[in-house]
């Protein structure tokens, strides 16, 4: 991180949290079933699991386990980062609330291990005017990949 | 048990193909006059016959059903367009064969077509800069399913390679699959092809593709008259379930599955044919990707939990072996243009139980499963037995 961060931007609202604070992880942004206590990513107004329409918006994450993951070698669509020109991981990551999503993970393939320790991180994949646009996933916690 | 209470007993009545490959110059209004008057050529009917229609697309533009089934002729047939992924032309098969159990309708045509060259020559159609979703495409989906289970069963990309290369062997075998080698395809050629996302390599995936299938259902009892002296093949079973909630239920992504969604629809189709795994002597399922068949056979109950690897080291999926499954090649050799991909399996179980699949026949064929799974996700199955 450079001392000046430059303003950034979520690629699509809603999804994820991006805070002022360039050292700070974002967040999921995901629901609560104050009935049934089921959590989802992403947000939803119907429960899933008891069909209850009594949920809240709910923070989810930023850490994660590794369930599954690959590396796909084809460019991210709509990067225009070299790092991502010749592929990008993918992973499965269970939440500690419970939901399972699916996104970008930060690394090589030789870097990933099911079940590992992972921790939500902004990716910036292109410029749009003076703001960074960036995308959420996850990246092996410092020290945790074993 | 059947598939409707007090319902009729459905019959495949024919079945008719335009080949599936890259087909830049026919339209899909060619495409589906070749497979549906092969349809009913194969029946024995004319159109005038023809009740109703189940028409099924995925990528054609909107009014392409209906204006499609005027190459047939215009009768004021009643025509539906459904779309359901992958699964499409399955689940026209299931809206046809439930309107035929009820007595709605004596005979109903069941075509499904798609092009998908038109979407490749113009690459960002389907994606949006915006999208979210777009960085997880459907190999990358598949290749985490491979990954599982790699680190829970120990199983190797040498697998994964077999039952593609089985499946390439099978579609050089099938006129209408859009792979056919003309040499046996080597396991290591199959590793060594271009990595999409790891362990899945291209070989390991299905191409796209055009083309055209079509299948006309009605009872039994005309069945036999129509063709005396040929085999009937009936529809004992015909079941599609959409998901069920569960911990960890994947919400984003060209999402498909969970695995558990095989299992329920495979036993209410075992339940309604009155029949169980052991019974089964052909499969047709939806293998997009190589690990997707490896989890059938365990998911349909065709081989018991953990025990694929072994079956396949063994080739009990193979032509001549146990349980031969993607007889025709399968979605990796056969082909997946979309649309019509479903009702291939149907052409395919159909020879195959009247004895007329030439060399992939396989010997004393009685019942036979097509199972698709759909995007988003549905599950649809049919077991198709010889009567």
């Amino acid at each position: 991180m450079s001392g000046t961060a430059r303003a950034r931007r979520p690629l699509k609202q809603g999804y994820f949290t991006v805070p002022e604070n360039p050292a700070e992880p974002p967040k999921l942004m995901g629901t609560v079933c104050k009935d049934c206590g089921e959590y989802f990513f992403p947000k939803r107004v119907v429960c899933a699991k008891c069909l209850s329409e009594n949920t809240a918006d709910a923070m989810l994450g930023p850490q994660g386990t590794l369930y599954s993951y690959t590396f796909v070698h084809f460019p991210l669509f709509g990067s225009t980062k070299v790092e991502h020109s010749t592929g990008y991981g993918v992973g499965q990551v269970d939440l500690p609330e419970g939901p399972r999503v699916q996104v970008p993970l930060a690394g090589k393939q030789e870097d990933f291990k099911v079940g590992m320790p992972l921790v939500a991180e902004l990716d910036p994949i292109r410029e749009d005017g003076d703001k960074d646009v960036v995308i959420l996933r996850f990246a092996p916690v410092a020290g945790g990949a074993k | 048990m059947s598939i409707l209470k007090n319902g009729r007993e459905v019959a495949i009545l024919g079945v008719g193909m335009h080949r599936f490959g890259l087909w830049p110059d026919s339209t899909n209004a060619d495409m589906s006059r070749v497979a549906g008057l092969a349809a009913l050529k194969d029946a024995g009917l004319s159109f005038k016959d023809v009740d109703a229609a189940y028409v099924g697309q995925i990528f054609a533009p909107v009014m392409a059903g209906v204006r499609v089934m005027k190459e047939f002729g215009l009768t004021g047939l009643p025509v539906q367009r459904l779309d359901n992924a992958s699964a499409t032309g399955s689940a026209c098969l299931y809206e046809a064969v439930g309107s035929v159990a009820s007595g709605r309708y004596d005979v109903a045509m069941v075509l499904g077509f798609d092009k998908m060259t038109g979407i490749v020559a113009d690459s960002s159609a389907n994606t949006d800069p915006a999208n979210l979703e777009d960085a997880i495409l459907p190999a990358a989906f598949f290749a985490m399913w491979a990954t599982r289970r790699m680190h829970e069963r120990g199983t190797k990309p040498e697998h994964l390679a077999k039952i593609a290369a089985k499946n390439w062997h099978n579609g050089g075998l099938n006129p209408m699959a859009q792979r056919q080698p003309d040499k046996p395809v080597p396991i290591e050629k199959v590793l060594s092809s271009r990595m999409v996302a790891w362990p899945m390599t291209t070989m390991m995936s299905c191409p796209i593709g055009d083309g055209a299938a079509c299948a006309i259902v009605g009872p039994v009892e005309l069945a036999k008259k129509l063709n005396p002296g040929r085999p009937i093949v009936k529809v004992v079973a015909s079941a599609l379930q959409s998901e069920r909630y569960d911990r960890g239920h994947l919400f984003m992504g060209p999402v498909v599955g969970p695995g558990r969604m095989t299992v329920d629809t495979s036993a209410v189709c075992y339940e309604q044919a009155g029949l169980g795994p052991k019974d089964i002597d052909l499969v047709q399922v939806h293998d997009a990707f190589a690990i997707e068949e490896l989890e059938y056979y365990e998911l349909l109950g065709i081989c018991g939990k953990g025990e694929a690897e072994a079956c396949i080291d063994r080739g009990d999926f193979e032509l001549g072996g146990r349980v031969p499954f993607s007889t025709d090649g399968g979605l990796i050799a056969r082909g997946h243009p979309g649309g019509p991909t479903g009702l291939a399996q149907i052409w395919e179980t159909t020879l195959q139980l009247r004895g007329e699949a030439g060399k992939r026949q396989v010997a004393n064929a009685r019942n036979g499963i097509c199972h698709m799974m759909g995007g988003g996700s549905v599950c649809v199955m049919h077991i198709l037995q010889k009567g």
